[in-house]
Order: structure tokens, then C-alpha cells, then sequence
């Protein structure tokens, strides 16, 4: 039985390098380009993984224990999540805050290594990032504490399971104004337009890519891997929630999953193509937007 | 009880000495250090044992001088953090304040270190109203000329006084209370208040009205928390660590020995110390961002953590107004453990906030950085007390905001339909938990990051061990509370269990024992998964050496360390989305910027307030004439009136 929790979080992990491979190629289609392989994350890892690394002058340990802390915690935290529709690895009454505060801790450090370069280019990107994360936070959970109260299950393997299939038809429209808030929340969580732009080329106006200008090699590519998985990881919320998988079986279930975290990244894509990067001091108030929808589909609930 | 006593006799023992061999130096620091250690560890012994046992209650109260003490669980929960931070600060106070020998005279301090640590003991094992009162206000007193120990600067007076100011309307809210309580009687012992069997029938909303301002003022409740930023920054570091970590809490000890007294408060009360909590911890937290003085910063943290602890004990009272046990529990549980956890972790960051400010001889974070490689021992002190107060794991501020979430998250469960609103209250705490990792990287990485702002002569290694001890001490307090939840949440419960006698039926916690072996599980496996992804990370795979170079500076040759972010830079972008609610205030001019953290409430409502008092006080000048005719008129009429109220009265 503990297998199938496992293999379904190894294949979410082999597989979730391709997801900005095909937001990418999405919208290099739609923009009349051509557009790297979609594989190619899978190569760029594999070419930074080999190659030196360069560490500044400025910096302490917190600087080469970051990435690894990031990649570790970000693993762990997919290992929450019921990812074959039904048993998570890890599951515990109130597991979405060690979810969440995982997620923290990968970003705490990432913040803190970026300070540690002294450079002013990171300390914008950090500054914005803990800006952008700090507006994104109060609306994941208002999206938990929907699923919960629809549910009536504390563990997220509940409330994203078998009690999910219930909850549909009496909390619908609640569950559609989350998954649409959790849509937001993951655009902002993974540094995606309208939010950040991951294809700008000007350092002043990025979010993410700044923070981790000075890493290198495979440090870098403990980033980019880490990056990919939390892509994998929201996109799960959003297809867990809106096509609940606790009655199917365990295979079909995966395979929902992945279908659904493919159309997630083709929705990026697509989004990415048809909007620009909203103005910095505009992002709160998408972000506050996002809130408010996860508040009116948990009024709907309690009323 | 008894050994209780001897311990705290062996403290306010060590500070006499302390005091009296203030010409031998050596042998002053030694039988301090030595008492108070040995003191500490005798009082806390009762505490400890009864906790880890979970016996009901030991405590009968017990006569000894002054009125009745006992120790339950409750009181034992208190007495065991107190002395655990106390003991710390105290033997941190000893190399912290020895350059202050040149100065002045330090045994003072020392003395009023162990008469403020018996007065809090006091206050938490009291059982008689006369007896609560007095050591609170020796706490008060004590901890206002420890406020004001470096009296010449101004600021540090004129923090003393906003303090005095505000402990005593504290006070006088309490005298309120108990008068209406007991009906005047201060002699009564707690147990006769309790369950309205004083001879006055009070209403009870009277008394948790007056309850919630006089512990919220003393808690530093927002709207009342303005004296609390000032007063615990310029306090020796080691004394703003028993302040934050301690003092502040005798608000949340004294609410909850209400609710033990009183039985269930009505859900209105319970609301109200929700949201009251909901806001400090979130303003809290969003102040203490915008600061620039490194320990302001903590201070205001303070009071979000208070705000933190007051979302669990309001949730646990509405728990307990609605007859949801099961409810009452886990929030009472959280807020205590809070208790603990931030009594840790604060004390941890002050202790460290003291070690840099001993090293550069300033608070400004616009002046500090990187000082992680002067200082590596503090920085990591300081780090694992920095992820701890931003709840993550595996450290024990996780735990602790893990069992409010699920307090509030279980009450969206709840039978009663207006009770689901409160679930509503965690996106709140989401919040607060997001502000607080922004404010905490901040205060890590401008302090102990990058490049060094101004040069500082430090001397690096060889740090004093007085000094690292106490915070190695309590880093790893916090890593083990955070790795192994289930040795301590069971004494949380225990502790809970004495404010909401009727949860028995409510099981362990709902399982949350279970569950805190997962938190434990989840500790591990992180801490196995870090040090597999560090091991495949070092695997060479015939990958150049690595290099060391300069910053990446996009090619731009000039750059200089002034050029970092600092405090206020890193913060801008968060506060200008909260707008005029975070404080900061931005002053441009031709060539000149500058950047201002004002307290919102200090210099509106306060400050308003402090007007009309001060002109009323004006007009109340025309008493005071001077001449001693005039006083002995007023000392007869006085006479007079009292005597006529006799009269009456009889």
C-alpha cells in the first residue's frame, strides 16, 4: 500500500522539469517562435551539474547550505501531498502548515543567501520576493481552510481525497473560487507573469531570477530543480482540487494528475503570452484579489 | 512549595551579594553566578517534576510570608520558563555588564535582577489578592529601574517613564478588579473567588472587562503596547530578555488564572481577545519591520508574539463559551506552548541583539553588517532563533503555531455556526507568519550578512563563554522542542487542563500527541534529506575546483559596500503596500532622504492623550501652593471627609 504513495512522488519528481519546458514551448507557439525542446530543463540541469561553481568573496555557509536546504524541503513537502488521489507519505492532522512552513524555510534561506552576497541586485530580488510571498501567504491558507471546512478533514491527504468527492457536489462553487485563488497564488509562488517575468533580461526587472544571480553550477541547479517541483507542487493543489481523483484508482489517478499538471502548464503558457508582468507595486493587490476570492468562497461555506 | 521558597531565598540571597562585595569584583560575579544558578535549579525542580508527572495539582496553598502560594500546573508551567530564561540572563548579565564597572556600580543591577526574578515568581504562584498585588508591583518597580539603568540617556528615561505611566494604570485596572471582585476584601485567597462564592455577586463580564485591560496593558496588547518597544530596548540586553521573555507574559498567566477562576467566559470575551490578538500579532509584526534599532525590532516582535498568544487563548475561551472542549483544549495548549517557545527564542535574539551591541557599541542595522564571521557562534545562536520565531520547522515556533492553526482550522468544524467564523482567523496568522520571515531575514541578513557597513574592532574568536553559554543553551532548547514536540506538548495540555477542568473527555488532544510524533517525523526526514542532498552535492563528478570571486555586480567595477540593501531599503517595498498603517514615513528633501518608523498609535492617540493630561495637571498645579498651611488644611479636610464616610457608612 505505501508503495504507490511513493512511486506516484517519484514520478511528480522525475517529471516536474518538463512542466516550464512546456509553458515555455506554449509560448514561444503562440508567439510565432519555435521555442527551446521542451526537455530542455532536463539538459540545462544535467549541463549545470557538471560545471564549476563560483562562490563570492562576500559570502558564509548560508550561501552553499541554501540551495540544498531549498531542494531538501521543497522534496519534503511534495511528500505531503496525496498525489495518487488518495495517501500522502507524510499525513497528519494540520500538515498543510508543515506544508507551507516548509516552503518557508526553503525561502528563508534562499532570502538569506542572497543577503549574504551583499550584492544590490540580490537584496532587490530578495526584498521583493519576501514582498510578493508575504501577500500570497494569507490566501493559500484562506484556500486550505475552504478545503477544510468543505471536507471537514484536517490532512491534506483528506482534504484533497476520497472526502473531497463528497464535498463536490454541496461546496462547488466555493471549490472553484479556491482553485481559481490557489491559480493566482501559484503564478505568484513560482515567479510567473503577470507576477515575475522568468524571460526578462533586465536584472531591475526581475524577482526571482535576481535573488539567485550569483549561484552557479549545481547550486544553481538545486534551485532551478527546486523551482520546478514547487511548480509541480501548486499545480497539484489546483488539479487536486478541481478534479478530485479519491475515487479512482491509484495508476489513473497519477495519470489524471499529470494530465492535469500538463493543461496547468500549458494555462501558464498561455497566460504568460496574452499578459505582461503587472507593475511591482500592483502585485499586492492581485495577490490581495486572490485573497478576496478565497474569502467569498469561504463565506459562501459558512453561511 | 517549600523548596520553591529556599530557591528564590538562594537568589535574592546571591543578588544581596552581588551587592555587597561590589569592591571585589571577581568574588561578586561568582557567588551571583553561583547563587542564582543553584536557586533556579531548586525552584524550578517542584515545577519541572510536576509537569512531567501531570499530577492535577499538588498545589494547596500554602502560608508563608506575605500571604498563600501554591503550585498547580499552571503555575508550575510559568515558573519553570521564568527561571529557566532568568537563570540565563543572569549569568549572561555577569560579562555583559562588566565594562559597565568603569561607569558604575553594577551590583545594583544584579540585585534587582533577583528581587524582579523572585517578584515574578511571586506573582505566579500567588494565592491571596494582597499577595498578587505586591509582587506585582515590586515586578513593576523592579523592572522600571532596570529600564532606566543607563539613566543618562534620555531615551532610556523617557521610555522608563512611558512605562511607569502604563504599569500603573495596569495596576489600578487590577485593583479594580479584584475590589469588584471580592468585594473589597484583599485578604480573600483565589480559591474563594472562585466560581462567584465571594460574598458580592460581581458581574462577571465587570471583572473580564477590567481583566482584559489590566493584563492586556501589562501583556502589551495592541492598541497598549506603545510603552513596550521603548522600555525593552533600552533596558540591558540581558534584562529586555527577561522583560519580552518573561514580564510581558504575567498578562497571559493572569487572563488564564482568571478563566480558572471565573469558569467559561461569555463568547463575546472570547471574540474580542481574538481579534484584539489577531491585530497585535499582525501590526505587531508589520512595526517591528519597519524599525532600524535592532532590538526595537525584537521588542515589537514582542508584542506580535503576544498577539500570537492571544488568537490561542481567545480561541480557547470561545472553545470553552461553546462547549467545544475538544477546541478549548488545543487553543489553551497552543497558547502556552507559545508561551514557552517565545519566552526561548526572544530571550535567544535579545541575548544575541546584547553580544553584537557589546561588539560594536551600536543598535543601528543601518550601521551593522556582516558580522557573521567576526561572530560565527552568535550569528548561528541568532539564526536558529530568527527561523524559530518565524514558526518553521523543525523549530519549536512551528509547533506551537501549528497547534493554533489547527485550533482554528478544527473550528471551522464546530457545531455552533457562528463559531466557523473564526476558522476564518487563520489567513490572519498566515499573514503575521509571512510579515515575521520578512522581518526576520532582514534582521539576520543585514546584521550578520554581506559586507561589513563601518569597521568595528572586533576581536574575533575566543568569545566570553558567559556570554555564547546562555544562547547555545537556549538554541537548543528550541531545536529539541521543535525535533520532539511530544516531550513537551503533554505539560502544555497538562497546564491547559488546569484552565478547562471539564476537557477530560477530549482524549490527548485529538490526537495532537499522535500528531506531534509526526511533526518529529517530519523533522527527521528533513534533517536526513538535507544531509543526502549535501552529500550528493559534494559528490565530485569531475567538476572543476570550485573559484572565489568577487560579487557579481553586473560588470560594474565601483561598487562599494555602502551600495547593499539595509533595513529600511529591503523593508520599502513591503511597507509602501500597507501604506500609513506601517509608520514609516519618508522625509525627501533636495539631496537628503530620509526614513522614520513612528509608532501609529504612540503619536496619534497617545500623545493626544498625554496632552489633556498634562494640561489637566496643569490645573490641579493650583493645590500645590508651597506653604505648609495650605497642606495641613487639605490633611484635615481629608480627615474630615473620611470620617463623615465612616459615619455614613456605619
Amino acid at each position: 500500500m505505501i508503495l504507490s504513495p511513493i512511486l506516484s512522488l517519484l514520478a511528480v519528481l522525475g517529471l516536474a522539469p518538463l512542466l516550464p519546458g512546456i509553458a515555455n514551448r506554449i509560448k514561444s507557439a503562440l508567439t510565432g517562435r519555435r521555442g527551446a525542446p521542451v526537455l530542455q530543463l532536463y539538459w540545462d540541469l544535467a549541463k549545470l551539474w557538471r560545471k564549476g561553481v563560483v562562490y563570492s568573496s562576500t559570502t558564509t555557509v548560508i550561501f552553499r547550505l541554501a540551495p540544498v536546504v531549498l531542494a531538501a524541503s521543497t522534496v519534503l513537502a511534495a511528500s505531503l501531498l496525496p498525489l495518487d488521489g488518495r495517501r500522502a507519505l507524510l499525513s497528519f492532522p494540520g500538515d498543510l502548515v508543515a506544508f507551507a512552513g516548509l516552503l518557508g524555510l526553503g525561502r528563508f534561506l534562499l532570502v538569506l543567501a542572497a543577503l549574504d552576497t551583499g550584492s544590490s541586485f540580490e537584496g532587490m530580488g530578495a526584498s521583493r520576493e519576501v514582498t510578493v510571498a508575504t501577500f500570497a501567504e494569507p490566501a493559500l491558507f484562506l484556500c486550505f481552510t475552504v478545503l477544510v471546512i468543505a471536507t471537514g478533514d484536517l490532512r491534506l491527504e483528506g482534504m484533497l481525497g476520497r472526502p473531497l468527492v463528497a464535498a463536490w457536489p454541496l461546496a462547488a462553487p466555493s471549490l472553484v473560487l479556491a482553485a481559481a485563488s490557489l491559480f493566482i497564488v501559484l503564478l505568484a509562488e513560482t515567479a510567473r507573469v503577470p507576477v515575475d517575468d522568468p524571460l526578462t533580461h533586465l536584472e531591475l526587472t526581475m524577482i526571482h531570477e535576481v535573488m539567485v544571480l550569483d549561484h552557479s553550477g549545481p547550486d544553481l541547479a538545486l534551485i532551478l530543480y527546486a523551482g520546478s517541483v514547487k511548480l509541480a507542487l501548486f499545480g497539484s493543489l489546483v488539479v487536486g482540487v478541481l478534479v478530485p481523483r479519491g475515487q479512482l484508482a491509484a495508476p489513473l489517478a497519477l495519470g489524471v494528475l499529470v494530465a492535469g499538471l500538463v493543461a496547468i502548464a500549458v494555462l501558464v503558457g498561455i497566460v504568460e503570452s496574452v499578459m505582461a508582468r503587472l507593475r511591482m507595486n500592483r502585485v499586492p493587490q492581485l495577490l490581495v484579489a486572490a485573497t478576496a476570492l478565497a474569502g467569498f468562497g469561504l463565506t459562501l461555506l459558512l453561511a | 512549595m517549600t523548596l520553591v521558597a529556599v530557591g528564590l531565598a538562594l537568589i535574592l540571597l546571591a543578588g544581596l551579594g552581588a551587592f555587597a562585595l561590589e569592591r571585589q569584583p571577581r568574588r561578586a560575579d561568582q557567588v551571583f553566578r553561583y547563587g542564582v544558578l543553584a536557586g533556579s535549579g531548586a525552584a524550578a525542580w517542584p515545577a519541572v517534576v510536576l509537569l512531567l508527572r501531570g499530577a492535577r495539582s499538588s498545589g494547596v496553598a500554602e502560608r508563608l510570608p506575605g500571604g498563600a502560594y501554591g503550585l498547580d500546573l499552571l503555575s508550575a508551567w510559568f515558573l519553570a520558563l521564568l527561571l529557566g530564561v532568568g537563570a540565563c540572563a543572569a549569568v549572561y548579565g555577569i560579562p555583559y555588564l562588566v565594562e559597565e564597572r568603569r561607569h558604575r556600580r553594577v551590583g545594583v543591577a544584579h540585585l534587582l535582577l533577583a528581587v524582579l526574578l523572585t517578584a515574578l515568581a511571586g506573582v505566579f504562584t500567588a494565592r491571596t489578592i494582597i499577595a498578587f498585588l505586591a509582587a506585582w508591583e515590586v515586578m513593576a518597580v523592579a523592572a522600571y529601574l532596570l529600564v532606566v539603568f543607563e539613566r543618562e540617556r534620555a531615551e532610556a528615561r523617557r521610555a522608563g517613564l512611558i512605562y511607569l505611566v502604563l504599569t500603573h494604570a495596569s495596576t489600578l485596572a487590577l485593583l479594580a478588579m479584584f475590589a469588584t471582585w471580592s468585594g473589597g476584601g484583599v485578604e480573600s485567597r483565589f480559591e474563594d473567588l472562585a466560581g462567584g462564592r465571594a460574598g458580592t455577586a460581581a458581574p462577571a463580564s465587570a471583572i473580564l472587562v477590567l481583566a482584559l485591560i489590566g493584563f492586556g496593558i501589562k501583556a502589551g496588547v495592541v492598541p497598549a503596547h506603545f510603552w513596550l518597544p521603548g522600555a525593552h530596548a533600552a533596558a540591558p540586553s540581558h534584562i529586555s530578555a527577561l522583560l519580552s521573555g518573561v514580564m510581558i507574559k504575567t498578562g497571559i498567566y493572569g487572563l488564564l488564572r482568571v478563566l480558572t477562576l471565573l469558569g467559561p467566559p461569555p463568547p463575546w470575551w472570547g471574540w474580542t481577545v481574538l481579534l484584539l490578538g489577531l491585530a497585535s500579532a499582525v501590526l505587531g509584526v508589520l512595526w517591528a519591520l519597519a524599525q532600524h534599532d535592532l532590538k526595537r525590532v525584537l521588542a515589537y516582535s514582542s508584542v506580535e508574539n503576544i498577539g500570537i498568544i492571544l488568537v490561542g487563548l481567545g480561541l480557547g475561551a470561545l472553545g470553552a463559551a461553546y462547549h467545544e472542549p475538544a477546541l478549548a483544549l488545543l487553543g489553551f495548549t497552543g497558547a502556552l506552548l507559545h508561551t514557552l517557545n517565545h519566552a526561548l527564542f526572544k530571550s535567544l535574539l535579545f541575548l544575541g541583539a546584547g553580544a553584537v551591541v557589546r561588539a560594536t557599541g551600536t543598535r543601528e542595522l543601518d550601521r551593522l553588517g556582516g558580522l557573521g564571521r567576526l561572530m560565527p557562534r552568535t550569528a548561528a545562536a541568532f539564526l536558529v532563533g530568527a527561523l524559530a520565531i518565524a514558526g518553521l520547522p523543525p523549530l519549536n515556533g512551528f509547533v506551537s503555531e501549528w497547534l493554533i492553526f489547527r485550533g482554528l482550522l478544527e473550528a471551522g468544524g464546530a457545531e455552533a455556526a457562528s463559531l466557523r467564523a473564526a476558522s476564518a482567523a487563520a489567513a490572519g496568522l498566515a499573514l503575521t507568519g509571512a510579515l515575521a520571515l520578512a522581518c526576520f531575514t532582514k534582521l539576520h541578513g543585514t546584521v550578520f550578512l554581506g559586507k561589513p557597513r563601518e569597521r568595528f574592532a572586533i576581536v574575533s574568536g575566543a568569545p566570553d563563554a558567559g556570554l555564547t553559554a546562555p544562547q547555545r543553551f537556549l538554541a537548543s532548547a528550541c531545536v529539541v522542542i521543535g525535533v520532539l514536540p511530544p516531550v513537551v506538548v503533554p505539560a502544555a495540555a497538562g497546564a491547559a487542563r488546569v484552565v478547562i477542568p471539564d476537557a477530560g473527555t477530549a482524549g490527548d488532544l485529538g490526537g495532537a500527541a499522535g500528531a506531534a510524533a509526526r511533526v518529529t517525523l517530519v523533522a527527521l526526514s528533513l534533517a536526513v534529506l538535507v544531509a543526502l542532498v549535501w552529500r550528493i552535492r559534494l559528490l565530485d563528478g569531475g567538476r572543476p575546483a570550485a573559484r572565489v570571486r568577487e560579487t557579481w555586480a553586473c560588470a560594474y567595477p565601483g561598487v562599494t559596500s555602502r551600495m547593499q540593501y539595509m533595513a529600511s531599503s529591503f523593508a520599502a517595498s513591503l511597507l509602501a503596500a500597507f501604506g500609513p498603517l506601517s509608520g514609516r514615513r519618508v522625509v525627501a528633501g533636495p539631496g537628503s532622504f530620509e526614513v522614520h518608523a513612528a509608532d501609529p498609535v504612540l503619536d496619534t492617540a497617545g500623545r493626544f492623550l498625554w496632552d489633556r493630561l498634562q494640561r489637566g495637571a496643569a490645573r490641579a498645579r493650583l493645590l500645590q501652593t508651597g506653604r505648609l498651611r495650605w497642606y495641613l488644611v487639605y490633611l484635615i479636610l481629608s480627615l474630615l471627609g473620611l470620617l463623615g464616610y465612616l459615619w455614613t457608612a456605619t
